[in-house]
């Protein structure tokens, strides 16, 4: 079992990369364009490895020690996550509120290392970021708290095993207008657009891009796998608790291949969702965002209210 | 056969989800067009209700009214009205004064208004709450389209959700009106359409915008 565990989180950080070259690829594609290699991201994350780490004279040892906590903090989280079978490995140890504020854990240490490193566009996106997650963070508790309501457990392995055993052709509201909230809070958390675009690296309203512009070498490479990792995270966290069907409900070989099977096909779905969006709408002004995650939490209370209202 | 049935009992017990998720997007759509889709999937959703429930109670009637709704809600009125906006080449947002988070709250709130509202005759009517609760916030949450958008295309939607949750809670209630009557109001509502749209068109001719919050040059 815990073997089990240890390689469906080990999977959500593998795959991570592959995701997000992927999205890129598809992108390309709608677009009429080649696009690169899906496999592109780990040569990046390779290349980037073996270059030097080059710090600002001016930063502390907040600037060198941040982006291992960035990525220790995401790895954690995608541990709490069931992706083929209904458990995870700290399913037990801890609910999905822990979940939410590793995420947040990484996302402060990023901001304090983008503002430590010293330029002036560190500083920038680290605010923006601030302002996006501290938006951001209230539809994504709320979110799940609805649907944790309906499960009546707070761990995610719970409600997965909950929803599991719903019928799926049964649409509730709850689930209906969680999945909307959740959905527009993932964009924004992940940096995608309309709220950040992924691609830009000179912008003045890039956000994510502007808090790495003083990384380099493995600091850069381990951010960058840890961006893609919340990504994959985020992914997973809405098949598990919105379309968890498909996983493997006893640990069989035949059983567990057919539930990757089903997990990676979701994603893909998710991931073509994503490409679709991104080539057919524009980034919002930064003053749009904060209505942007206005809707997510409307949605999200309205989420909360539904479970009283509709059994 | 039987996926027929299921596919009834599906269609009734999860319509009112789909129609508030139509309400709230409305309260988020920044423009014309994307209302008025968002309209024509409102009416295809109310059609499926009404094929549902056509065959539930084996009602031929039913099947008449779905087909005119299908008719002239889901594909003349959508069609009229880009034919109007095709025509008017006026921007086409629809100037909200309200933002789109905080519409989408109201709307939250009128839904959960709703609820409250149908809770005391629900059980007296013996009706559905989730489908009578669905056809009060339409009619709610239309009036506030209507008040908070300045365009009149925008109020023109707002009018037609409204229109549509009369319908369905004349639905739900006494299971719909005589088709003569039906048939009647539907041919109100077309002429009451293409009126609005000459009326746009003289807005427009008159003042050279659609925003009515600009319309104080007729006070005496």
């Amino acid at each position: 079992m815990i073997w089990l565990n240890v390689a469906q989180a080990l999977l959500l950080v593998a795959i991570a990369p592959l995701v997000r070259g992927v999205i890129a690829r598809l992108k390309a594609r709608i677009q009429n364009r080649r696009g690169a290699s899906v496999w592109r991201p780990y040569a990046d994350l390779a290349k980037l490895f073996r270059k030097e780490d080059l710090t600002p004279p001016s930063a502390s040892i907040v600037f060198r020690f941040a982006p291992m906590i960035v990525f220790a903090a995401t790895v954690t989280a995608a541990a709490f996550v069931p992706v083929v079978h209904g458990s995870a490995l700290l399913g037990a140890t801890g609910d999905f509120i822990l979940l939410v504020y590793l995420l947040a854990l990484s996302r402060f240490f990023l901001s304090l290392g983008a503002m430590d490193g010293g330029s002036s566009f560190g500083g920038m996106g680290a605010s923006r970021e601030a302002l996006v997650s501290a938006l951001a963070e209230v539809p994504l508790l709320l979110g799940l708290v609805a649907v944790a309501i309906l499960a009546r457990t707070a761990t995610l392995a719970g409600i997965v095993q909950w929803t599991v055993r719903q019928d799926f052709t049964q649409i509730s509201a709850v689930h209906a207008l969680a999945f909307a909230a959740l959905a527009l809070v993932a964009i924004a958390e992940t940096g995608r657009i309309p709220v950040d675009n992924p691609t830009t690296h000179l912008e003045l309203t890039m956000i994510h891009e502007a808090m790495v512009l003083e990384y380099s070498g493995p600091s850069l490479a381990l951010i960058e796998w840890a961006s893609a990792v919340k990504l994959s995270v985020l992914l997973a966290l809405l098949i598990a608790v919105f379309a968890p069907w498909g996983m493997a409900g006893g640990v069989s070989v035949p059983a567990l291949a057919l539930a990757t099977l089903a997990f990676l096909l979701k994603v893909f779905v998710l991931a073509l969702a994503i490409a679709v969006v991104e080539s057919s709408i524009a980034k919002l002004r930064m003053y749009l965002v904060p209505d942007f995650l206005g809707v997510a939490s409307a949605l999200a209370i309205l989420a909360v209210v539904f479970t009283a209202l509709m059994r | 056969m039987h996926l027929v049935h299921f596919a009834a009992a599906r269609a009734l017990a999860s319509s009112a989800v789909f129609l508030f998720i139509t309400v709230l997007l409305m309260a988020t759509a920044k423009r014309i067009s994307t209302c008025i889709v968002l309209f024509s999937a409102q009416c295809a959703i109310i059609t499926a209700e009404i094929l549902a429930m056509a065959y539930v109670h084996k009602s031929p009637e039913a099947y008449a009214v779905a087909a005119l709704v299908l008719i002239v809600k889901v594909l003349a009125i959508p069609y009229a009205l880009f034919r109007i906006v095709k025509n008017l080449q006026a921007p086409g947002d629809i100037t909200a004064s309200t933002t789109a988070a905080q519409s989408v709250f109201i709307a939250a709130g009128l839904i959960l208004l709703s609820f409250f509202a149908v809770e005391p005759y629900s059980e007296t009517l013996r009706v559905d709450t989730d489908m009578l609760a669905a056809a009060i916030a339409l009619v709610l949450s239309g009036a506030f389209l209507m008040v908070s958008r300045k365009k009149a295309l925008a109020q023109v939607i707002g009018l037609l959700v409204l229109e549509n949750g009369i319908f369905l809670a004349a639905l739900t209630t006494t299971f719909g009106m005589p088709l003569v009557v039906e048939i009647g109001i539907f041919f109100d509502l077309l002429m009451g359409v293409f009126l609005m749209g000459l009326f746009v068109f003289r807005i427009r001719d008159t003042f050279e915008h659609l925003d009515v919050s600009k319309l104080r040059r007729l006070r005496g």
